[in-house]
């Protein structure tokens, strides 16, 4: 009892740690200029591919693959914010979304050519092979570093948004971006700042989530894109809060589904969103 | 006092619902692509389909402005209903039809007046998880659906005259145009009728249809209901026309197309969709029998051709179009 | 004693802590020109919305013909005679004139029900918006998109559909806003022309137009009524002038 338990939580909450990194770069930039990206998606399917080019044609460290991933991708979102979003502002949601969707479609096709549609995989670094004794049960030492990775980046996500002053902006702008505006905050800046910076961290989810998913393969564009959406959606726009509880929930969810019932166990986390999208259509801690 | 209305703009109004011949164009093409291209009715046919379908969900993202990601969901119900009941002894396909009308829409009306109380983002994500949600269902309960590899059925002759034909694929054309025909005119009534010009209000400001008082509420269950019923049965005519069916009917992926089906031909016109389907379809097609390679090249097209029509071209193909048509027109004069 | 067509009962509304409403008692009598006016963020927009019902009340009541319709949305306060404008235009800005008429006639006549016939079937709707266009003098602009007209006649479109609900109490909010002084003589003459028998509200900052229009003013303030009147009186009353002098300080 115990011993399921304690699989369930721990590789449920990996999992868990592996969407919110992935969904909070999309909640923060949709929450802070309305704007749906849903390239995102592409984003860490990107990352997953920097990643694993880096490591296994060029030998570098893990760590570092991600780091560059992280940097690789945040520049390409930077490029294609001031060139192609920015002229979406103002336009409606359906909009974004359409020509969001057509960028994935013609990314996944570029990776497709280069790279082949078949999946990826990564030889895991020596470090995080093999497990954790914890006394009663051995976890296996990526699922914990997972969960450190997220539970790291978590902390410096709020200490970051609470503690700085460019953190102080940033809540600034999504609360009222006139507002904000008027009181000299460059949000034009801030939003590149903070896409960029979202980009990247999807980056680097696609890039820890190939050990977890069982390779990168081009498709994941749509598959992130799926499930990052309803994380999002679920936890409510614009809040680091939100959507690590909702991470939780759904990512916890669906592994207990699927553990439970392997044959069945998916349709669950969608239940459960709907279920919260109609008790509160504004996402779990969204703004009414 | 009741003068006849006088001005060119109330003559337009008033003459707006008439057919013009250009509408024959499609319907002529339609016909003759059965006798020019005998290899590829099978195409053709699911093109027929595609396109009822993608009226469906124009009636409520083109006129009524509800966006959805789910249609999928009256499509797949409309399809089992047909499938189940084939397979379980009621062969007359006719009564699958309509049987999958009426299912389809009581579906959309108990689904559509909890989804429309939301809209934007969240309405698509709904729409998103409850077509997903039915997918694995549909492969979970094996015991009814026949799961992931799904039934095959075979349905009785048409009429008792015409039987379903899933190798040369010649009745099942015409049972795809006749019911795509139907379907279509009855859509046309509606848009073009007051209750549709009152969707096409409540599209673009639906702040001010409250404030004439309209029951926006209602009028948009309405034609969502309507909607559900005839994706219902575009869905029962594509798995009669193949004698089997599966759970990619629910696919989210189906449903993300189509959007893309309508927004590529342009929404708003119920001709739109017309050229949505056949350009997404050939696209899809002509990379694997034309150039003879797999998919990366379509999906490359659609991206570019979809980041284009919202940068460039947001009335879409049929915009397009229209476009050329009014500068040859002004040239001409 | 004419009828009451109007009536507020201390309606009340908070954002949270703000409170934009305070207590308000109002009464609007059949065939009323009345103005309401007050410095900027006194929530005379908010008790406009509050009245059509675009905004619930948090407390109060709000009487239409005698009829208690606090309980009632938006829509259904217009079908039992209550119309209202915007401030800023609400128009369908990609739709001709006389398509814009045609929708509110089309819902005020039970026409928009009919789904099968066609809208050319009902040219009795259509006669109906073309007479509408002609009343405000928007004949020629029929065939062109909103978009297209200028600020000025917009705002007349604005009111033509309100008046195309054919209500027994309007609610005029700032119709001349952000019309250039060239083109406000055209609706200030269009709102004289209006029928006698319908009440009218009309919120205006300009005070030439309110002591042309209004028999009777009320000055809002901070949410509340300061002071309820003929337009001497009002001119006169210590407070209001108090309140307008110090305009700055309120926000």
């Amino acid at each position: 009892m115990l011993d399921t338990l304690t699989t369930i939580l721990v590789f449920g909450v990996a999992y868990a740690m592996l969407l919110f990194i992935i969904s909070v770069g999309l909640s923060i930039t949709m929450g802070l200029m309305g704007f749906v990206n849903l390239a995102h998606g592409a984003f860490a399917m990107a990352g997953g591919y920097v990643t694993q080019r880096m490591v296994v044609s060029l030998g570098v460290p893990f760590v570092v693959a991600l780091a560059i991933a992280f940097v690789v991708v945040a520049a390409i979102s930077v490029v294609l914010e001031r060139s192609l979003y920015r002229w979406l502002y103002k336009r409606p949601e359906l909009d974004q979304v359409l020509l969001t969707i057509g960028i994935v479609f013609a990314s996944v096709a570029i990776v497709s050519f280069i790279w082949g549609p078949d999946p990826l995989l990564i030889a895991v670094p020596e470090f995080l092979k093999g497990g954790i004794d914890l006394g009663f049960k051995r976890i296996p030492a990526y699922s914990a570093f997972m969960i450190a990775a997220g539970a790291i980046i978590v902390v410096s996500l709020f200490y970051g948004l609470e503690r700085t002053r460019t953190g102080a902006r940033i809540r600034a702008a999504v609360d009222n971006q006139r507002m904000a505006e008027s009181c000299g905050i460059n949000t034009s800046r801030l939003f590149t700042l903070t896409f960029a910076l979202g980009s990247g961290m999807a980056a680097i989810g696609g890039g820890l989530g190939i050990q977890i998913l069982g390779g990168i393969k081009p498709v994941f564009a749509f598959e992130y894109l799926v499930v990052v959406l309803i994380v999002v959606a679920v936890g409510g726009l614009g809040n680091i809060r939100g959507t690590f509880v909702a991470a939780l929930l759904l990512g916890i969810i669906d592994f207990a589904g699927k553990y439970f019932l392997p044959e069945g166990g998916a349709f669950f986390i969608y239940a459960v969103a709907i279920a919260v999208l109609l008790w509160r259509p504004q996402g779990l801690l969204g703004r009414a | 006092m009741a003068a006849p209305a006088q001005g060119l703009a109330a003559r337009s109004l008033l003459s707006h619902h008439r057919f013009r011949w250009v509408e024959a164009i499609p319907w002529v093409i339609a016909i003759a692509v059965f006798f020019a291209f005998p290899g590829y009715r099978l195409l053709a046919t699911q093109i027929l389909v595609l396109i009822l379908f993608a009226i469906s969900l124009d009636l409520i993202v083109g006129y009524a402005g509800i966006v959805s990601l789910g249609h999928t969901a009256y499509f797949g119900t409309g399809a089992y209903t047909a499938a189940l009941l084939a397979s379980n002894g009621w062969t007359e396909p006719l009564s699958g039809l309509v049987l999958a009308l009426v299912l389809g829409a009581l579906f959309g009306l108990v689904t559509g007046w909890v989804v429309l109380r939301t809209h934007g983002l969240t309405l698509l994500m709904l729409t998103m998880a409850a077509t997903i949600m039915l997918y694995e269902l549909a492969k979970d309960l094996d015991f009814i659906t026949g799961g992931f590899d799904g039934i095959n059925f075979e349905n009785d002759p048409i009429l008792g005259v015409l039987p379903f034909d899933v190798v040369w694929y010649s009745s099942n054309y015409w049972y795809a145009l006749f019911f795509l025909f139907a379907f279509f005119c009855l859509a046309r009534f509606i848009v073009h009728s007051p209750f549709g010009r009152a969707l096409i209000g409540i599209r673009e400001n639906v702040e001010r249809m409250h404030a004439i008082g309209s029951p926006v509420k209602r009028r948009k269950l309405t034609i969502y209901v309507i909607s559900a019923g005839i994706a219902g049965v575009a869905g029962a005519i594509w798995v009669q026309i193949q004698g089997n069916i599966t759970p990619a009917v629910y696919e989210f992926e189906l449903a993300a197309d189509v959007l893309i089906m309508i927004i590529l031909g342009g929404t708003g016109r119920l001709y739109g969709a017309f050229l949505g389907v056949v350009a997404f379809k050939i696209l899809e097609n002509v990379t694997e029998t034309v150039l003879g390679t797999d998919e990366p090249y379509w999906m490359l097209a659609i991206g570019l051709a979809l980041v284009f029509t919202v940068l460039f071209a947001p009335r879409g193909l049929l915009g397009i179009f229209e476009d050329i048509i009014k500068t040859v027109n002004r040239r001409a004069r | 004693m004419s009828d009451i067509v109007l009536q507020t009962r201390g309606l009340y509304k908070t954002f949270g802590a703000l409170v934009v409403a305070r207590d308000i008692d109002f009464s609007l009598a059949r065939g009323a020109r009345h103005a309401l006016i007050g410095p900027n963020g006194a929530g005379k927009t908010t008790f406009i919305n509050l009245i059509s019902g675009a905004l619930p009340a948090t407390r109060g009541d709000v009487f239409l013909g005698g009829d208690n319709v606090t309980r009632l949305a938006e829509a259904l306060r217009v079908k039992r005679g209550l119309a209202r404008t915007f401030q800023i235009n609400r128009l369908f800005a990609g739709l001709s004139v006389l398509e814009n008429l045609y929708l509110a006639v089309s819902e005020h006549m039970g026409a928009a029900n009919g789904m099968l016939r066609p809208a050319g079937a009902r040219p009795d709707v259509v006669a109906k918006a073309e007479r509408l266009l002609e009343t405000l003098k928007l004949k020629d602009d029929a065939g062109k998109t909103v978009a297209e007209l200028p600020y000025g006649r917009q705002r007349l479109v604005e009111i033509a559909i309100a008046l195309a609900l054919e209500p027994k109490v309007l609610l005029l909010d700032e119709p001349a806003a952000g019309v250039p002084s060239g083109e406000s003589h055209i609706l200030l003459d269009a709102i004289d022309a209006l029928p006698r028998d319908i009440a009218i509200l009309i919120i205006e900052h300009d005070m030439d137009v309110v002591f042309r229009f209004a028999d009777t003013i009320t000055v809002l303030a901070n949410g509340a009524v300061l002071a309820n009147g003929k337009p001497e009186e009002i001119v006169h009353n210590a407070e209001v002038r108090a309140v307008y002098l110090g305009e700055g300080n309120h926000g």
